[in-house]
C-alpha cells in the first residue's frame, strides 16, 4: 500500500496516523474487513508491527491506522513520507461482533490512544446504511490531557450528531479546555447508561480498564455483554507462531475481541 | 559410597538443618538427587527435615551462584565449591548483593567428573553409576565398569587450583592441598602451537554448532544483564541467524564480557548441547588477565576487577 | 509390504536416493552430537545415538529459514519468494517419537484458516523413512505419552535393525512405490519373529508408568496452584529443552538487511525467554520464570489438547537428558497426578 496522507495526532507528537491506499485496484476490491480486525503493517528492513485499523469499512478507499512510537517499527512508521510504500496483512483477528449488536443499545467506552478501533467501530455503526440496525449508541472517551485526544475534528462532529450521545472528558483541562474533566469510570458512573439490552465495549490502558469495570458491574452489565480487545506482542497474526496465547486461544485469532465471560475462564496472561 | 563424600553430606545437611532451624536463612540451595545416574540437581530447601534431600558428590557439577540473581529477595544459605564461591566475590563486587543476604556453606571439592566422557568410555547406556574410594562404578543393561576418576574429570577441574572456597561462612571439612592435576588446559596447550589461520579454524569449527540456545549465558552467574547484547533491537548488534559470523561474534563477546569476571568454573561448556568447548576460551582469558594485570577474579575480596575500573596508572602502551 | 535390506547393500542403497532424492539423515557433529542434514555421501549417516540432538522437525521447519527477500529497484520493492529445491526429498532414520512429532506440528501449521507454505511444501516433497528404537533409553516414555518405539503411524517406509539387516515395511502409498527398489528383498519368515521378539523388548523398556493420560483435566484445576511456585525453581531459562523438544513449534520474525536490500528471516523461539511475550511499552504478561514454565507445561498438556485433542509431547526425553539443571519433566508429570509422593505435600519436591 500506498501513503496517502500522514498528519500526527496528538500534542506530545506520539500518535500520528497514516491513511494508506491500495497499489492494486484488485486488491482494494478484495479486502474486506469488520471494526475491531487488525493488520500488521510491513516496513521491510524494520519489521512488522500489528496495528489496529482505525478507518470503517464503509469509508471506502483508504485504511487508517493511527499509529503510537514506541519500538523500532512503529518509529519508522512516523518516520515515513507521504508517496511512501507499506506492506501489509490483513485482515487479521476476529473483529468486534457486530451480528450481535443489532437491535441493541450500544455502550462504548474509550481511553487514550486505544480508541483507534473504537472509531472504526462508531464509524461503521452511524454510517446511514447501518445506523438502524442498532439502537442508542453512547461514547465516553477520555485522554489524559486534552492534546492527547485522537481524531479531534470528528469528535467535534460527533457531538453535534443527535442519534449518538458522546462525552468526551479529560484527566486534566488546559486554559483552552470546554468539555468535561474526569476520569473515564466516574463519568461512566455519571452518564449510567442502561445494561438493559446493552452491550458494552470497552478499550483503554489496564489501569482505565481495571477502575472501570466495577462500575460496569455496578451497572449490572453481565459478562457475556461486556466486550474488549486485547493487546499482545505478535509475529505471524495468524495463529502459528504460538507467542500471542491466552490458555489455549490466541489473541490474533480467536481474539483481539474477547468479552468477559471467556476472560474470566481464562489465565491471566495480559 | 565414597568416605569423605558421606562425611560431608552429613555435616551439610547438619549444617542446613541448623540454619532452617534457628531460621539464620529462608532457604538453602545446595544439590540434590533426582533422575538421572551421574548427575545431580539443584534443590531449594525450605524445612528443617528437607534438609535430609541435601547430598554432595563427584556429580554437583552446577554453580549455583545462578540462583542468587532468581532468590536476591530472600536470605539465602548456598553451598558453594570453589569456583563458586569466587564468583559470589566478584559478583559481590559488582555489588549484585548485600553481603548480609548470604550464608556460604563452603565445601572443599574434590573435582567434578565429567558424565560425558563417561558415558563416550562404554558402549550402552549406564543406567547406575556410584563412586567407591577413587573409582567410579557404571552399570548398564549389559555392562559393569570401573574407572578411574582422576581420569575422567572436567578440563576446568582439571586445572583448579582454587578447590578451597574462600570468603564462607562456614568451611565443611578440611581446606584441600592446591595444585592442579595438569599444569594447562588441555586445549591451551594444543591452541599455542596452532597459527593465527588453524586457530580461527578450530573456533569456527566449534562454534559452527551453536544453536543459540543461550544455556551458556544462563548457566553463567556473571550473565546478570537484564538485557543482554544480542537480544537489544535499538541498536541492533547481531542478528538471531545462523551465519557463521553471527556465531562466532555472539562467543567472542561473551567470552569478552567474562574478561576478568570469569571464575573457570565451566558450568558454560557443561551446559552446552552441542558439547561446544568453551573453556579453552575462558581459560585462555584468564590466564592472560592474570599475566597483564595480575589478576584473578574472586581470590580478594577487596580487589576490583581490573576490566571494570579505572586508575590513574593503568597501563597505556597500546595507546599510539 | 514387508522385505528386507541386508547391510552389505545398506550403502549402495543410500547412494541411490542421493542421486535421485534430497537425503536427511542423521549426521554426527562430534562424537555424541548428531543433528538431521543433507548427506551427500553415504558415509555420512551415523545412527549410533538413538536421537540426534536437534530432532526431525528441523527437516521440515529448518531453526532458521528465509521467508523471502526484498531490493529496492528504482522506487518499487521487489519482493522474491523462495523457492523450494525442485527435487523430492527423503527423511532417513528418525525414530517414531520426532515422526509423530512433526504430524503434532502439522496440526498448528496447517490449519483450517491459514496454511503454512513453507512447511506444507517440505511436508508434500518428503517420503519419511522411519526407524524402530530396538533399545529405547530410560529417558524415553513414549508409550505414556500415546507413542511407541516401534510407531508405523506417520512412515512411509519403517525400518526395524535386525543385526545383519534392515527389516522392511511399506506401509503408505509413497512407500510402496519403493516395492521395486533392486536393494530390497522378500522379508524371511525369521525376520517377522525376531521383529516381534524386538517389539516387545521395547515396549516392555519404555513401560507405561508416566501419568500423561488425563493430565489434560488434572491441569483444569491447577490454573493458579501453588505447584507452579516450586516447579520453576531451578530453570535457568535458556532455550534448550524447546529448542531439542519435536513438537515445540513457536518462532520469530525478523527482518536483516536495510530498506534497500534484505530479507525476512523465521527462526525457532521460545516461550522460555523473557522477550517472548515482551511487549514494546515494557509490560510482560509473563514477567518471570514461573509465569513462563506454567506456560510452556500448560501449552503442552492442556491448551494444546485443548484445541487438538492429544498432548504436544512424544516422550522422547531430550530435554531430560540435555536439561543443565536436570529438570525432569516427568517428574512434573507425576506431580500433578495422585501418584505424587506424600512427601511433595510437604513442599519438598
Amino acid at each position: 500500500m500506498v501513503v496517502k496522507k500522514a498528519y500526527v495526532e496528538t500534542t506530545d507528537r506520539m500518535l500520528r496516523t497514516l491513511e494508506l491506499s491500495f497499489l492494486d485496484e484488485e486488491d482494494a476490491r478484495a479486502f474486506h474487513f469488520i471494526p475491531g480486525q487488525f493488520c500488521e503493517l510491513s516496513l521491510l528492513g524494520k519489521g512488522e508491527a500489528p496495528l489496529g485499523i482505525a478507518s470503517s469499512p464503509t469509508e471506502n478507499g483508504s485504511l487508517k491506522f493511527t499509529i503510537n512510537k514506541a519500538g523500532v517499527v512503529t518509529t519508522a512508521l512516523h518516520h515515513i513520507e507521504e508517496g511512501a510504500e507499506i506492506g501489509i496483512r490483513g485482515p487479521l483477528g476476529n473483529g468486534y461482533p457486530i451480528d450481535l449488536f443489532k437491535g441493541k443499545n450500544i455502550l462504548v467506552i474509550g481511553g487514550g490512544f486505544a480508541f483507534t478501533t473504537l472509531r472504526s467501530l462508531i464509524a461503521y455503526l452511524i454510517h446511514p446504511e447501518n445506523r438502524s440496525k442498532v439502537n442508542e449508541i453512547t461514547v465516553i472517551y477520555g485522554a489524559r490531557m486534552p492534546g492527547l485526544l485522537l481524531y479531534k475534528e470528528e469528535l467535534n462532529q460527533w457531538e453535534k450528531r443527535s442519534d449518538l450521545k458522546l462525552v468526551v472528558t479529560v484527566d486534566w483541562g488546559d486554559k483552552d479546555w470546554k468539555g468535561k474533566v474526569g476520569l473515564v469510570p466516574n463519568v461512566l458512573e455519571e452518564v449510567a447508561p442502561s445494561s438493559e439490552n446493552t452491550y458494552a465495549v470497552i478499550c483503554g490502558p489496564p489501569i482505565m480498564i481495571k477502575f472501570t469495570f466495577p462500575k460496569l458491574m455496578a451497572l449490572r452489565f453481565p459478562d457475556e455483554r461486556i466486550y474488549t480487545s486485547l493487546e499482545r506482542r505478535m509475529k505471524c497474526g495468524i495463529g502459528k507462531c504460538g507467542r500471542c496465547n491466552i490458555g489455549h486461544l490466541y489473541v490474533c485469532k480467536n481474539g483481539p475481541v474477547f468479552n468477559y465471560a471467556q476472560l474470566k475462564k481464562l489465565p491471566k496472561d495480559y | 559410597m565414597e568416605e569423605r563424600s558421606k562425611a560431608i553430606q552429613d555435616r551439610i545437611r547438619e549444617k542446613a538443618k541448623e540454619l532452617l532451624s534457628k531460621k539464620e536463612v529462608d532457604l538453602v540451595i545446595g544439590f540434590g538427587e533426582w533422575t538421572l545416574p551421574l548427575r545431580t540437581t539443584p534443590i531449594f530447601i525450605r524445612t528443617p527435615e528437607g534438609a535430609e534431600d541435601l547430598i554432595w558428590n563427584s556429580f554437583c557439577e552446577n554453580n549455583l551462584a545462578i540462583y542468587l540473581h532468581k532468590f536476591s529477595q530472600f536470605k539465602v544459605g548456598i553451598v558453594v565449591k570453589g569456583c563458586d564461591a569466587r564468583s559470589i566475590i566478584a559478583l559481590s563486587l559488582e555489588k549484585r548483593f548485600k553481603p548480609d543476604q548470604l550464608f556460604l556453606i563452603g565445601v572443599p571439592c574434590q573435582r567434578m567428573v565429567d558424565r560425558r566422557r563417561v558415558k563416550k568410555a562404554v558402549k550402552g547406556e549406564i543406567l547406575r553409576a556410584h563412586e567407591q574410594g577413587d573409582q567410579i562404578i557404571v552399570e548398564g543393561e549389559d555392562f559393569n565398569t570401573t574407572l578411574r576418576r582422576d581420569d575422567f574429570l572436567y578440563p576446568s577441574c582439571q586445572v583448579c587450583t582454587h578447590r578451597t572456597p574462600m570468603g564462607t561462612n562456614v568451611l565443611i571439612g578440611d581446606p584441600v592441598k592446591e595444585s592442579p592435576l595438569i599444569e594447562t588446559h588441555p586445549e591451551i596447550k594444543e591452541f599455542e602451537k596452532k597459527s593465527p589461520e588453524e586457530r580461527w579454524r578450530f573456533f569456527e569449527k566449534e562454534s559452527s554448532r551453536c544453536i543459540r540456545c543461550y544455556a551458556c549465558r544462563e548457566v553463567c552467574p556473571m550473565c546478570y544483564c537484564a538485557e543482554c547484547f544480542v537480544d537489544s533491537s535499538n541498536p541492533k548488534w547481531i542478528e538471531k541467524g545462523f551465519s557463521t559470523s553471527d556465531l562466532e561474534f555472539y562467543h567472542i563477546v561473551r567470552a569478552y564480557h567474562q574478561t576478568g569476571r570469569c571464575s573457570g568454573c565451566g558450568a558454560c561448556e557443561r551446559a552446552c548441547p552441542m558439547e561446544i568447548r568453551l573453556t579453552y576460551l575462558t581459560q585462555k582469558l584468564n590466564l592472560d588477565v592474570r599475566e597483564l594485570f595480575d589478576f584473578e577474579t574472586g581470590i580478594k575480596a577487596d580487589t576490583l576487577p581490573p576490566l571494570s575500573t579505572f586508575e590513574i596508572d593503568d597501563r597505556q602502551e597500546f595507546i599510539k | 509390504m514387508k522385505l528386507r535390506l541386508d547391510k552389505k547393500d545398506f550403502k549402495n542403497f543410500l547412494q541411490n536416493l542421493i542421486d535421485e532424492y534430497d537425503l536427511y539423515a542423521p549426521v554426527q557433529l562430534t562424537e555424541g552430537v548428531s543433528v538431521f542434514k543433507k548427506i551427500d555421501q553415504p558415509g555420512e549417516v551415523n545412527l549410533t545415538q538413538l536421537h540426534t540432538q536437534k530432532p526431525a522437525k528441523d527437516v521440515f521447519f529448518p531453526q532458521s529459514e528465509v521467508m523471502f527477500r526484498y531490493e529496492k529497484v528504482g522506487k518499487q520493492n521487489q519482493m522474491i519468494s523462495m523457492e523450494e529445491g525442485k527435487r523430492e526429498r527423503i527423511l532417513f532414520g528418525a525414530r517414531p517419537c520426532d515422526i509423530e512429532a512433526i504430524s503434532i506440528i502439522e496440526k498448528v501449521f496447517v490449519g483450517e484458516e491459514y496454511t503454512d507454505v513453507y512447511f506444507l511444501e517440505k511436508r508434500k516433497k518428503t517420503t519419511i523413512i522411519g526407524l524402530g528404537c530396538n533399545h529405547p533409553l530410560s529417558t524415553c516414555f513414549c508409550s505414556s505419552a500415546g507413542g511407541d518405539p516401534f510407531l508405523r503411524a506417520g512412515s512411509d517406509l519403517f525400518f526395524i535393525d535386525l543385526g545383519e539387516a534392515y527389516f522392511v515395511e511399506l506401509l503408505t502409498e509413497k512407500g510402496m512405490a519403493f516395492h521395486k527398489n533392486k536393494f530390497f528383498k522378500e522379508a524371511d519368515p525369521k525376520d517377522l519373529t525376531f521383529v516381534k521378539e524386538l517389539e516387545e523388548k521395547a515396549f516392555e523398556k519404555v513401560g507405561f508408568s508416566i501419568p500423561v493420560d488425563g493430565i489434560e483435566k488434572r491441569l483444569d484445576l491447577m490454573g493458579e496452584s501453588s505447584f507452579w511456585d516450586r516447579v520453576h525453581e531451578k530453570c535457568i531459562g535458556c532455550r534448550i529443552c524447546t529448542y531439542l523438544c519435536p513438537t515445540c513449534h513457536c518462532f520469530d520474525m525478523v527482518d536483516e538487511g536495510e530498506h534497500q536490500r534484505g530479507q525476512r528471516v523465521r527462526h525457532w523461539d521460545s516461550c522460555l525467554s523473557p522477550l517472548y511475550s515482551l511487549e514494546t511499552s515494557g509490560h510482560n504478561p509473563r514477567p518471570t520464570c514461573r509465569e513462563r514454565t506454567r506456560q510452556r507445561l500448560m501449552h503442552k498438556f492442556n491448551y494444546f489438547p485443548k484445541n487438538f485433542n492429544q498432548v504436544a509431547c512424544v516422550g522422547c526425553g531430550r530435554c531430560i537428558l540435555y536439561c543443565p539443571v536436570h529438570f525432569d519433566i516427568r517428574k512434573a508429570i507425576i506431580w500433578t497426578s495422585p501418584k505424587r509422593p506424600k512427601r511433595y505435600e510437604r513442599g519438598m519436591i
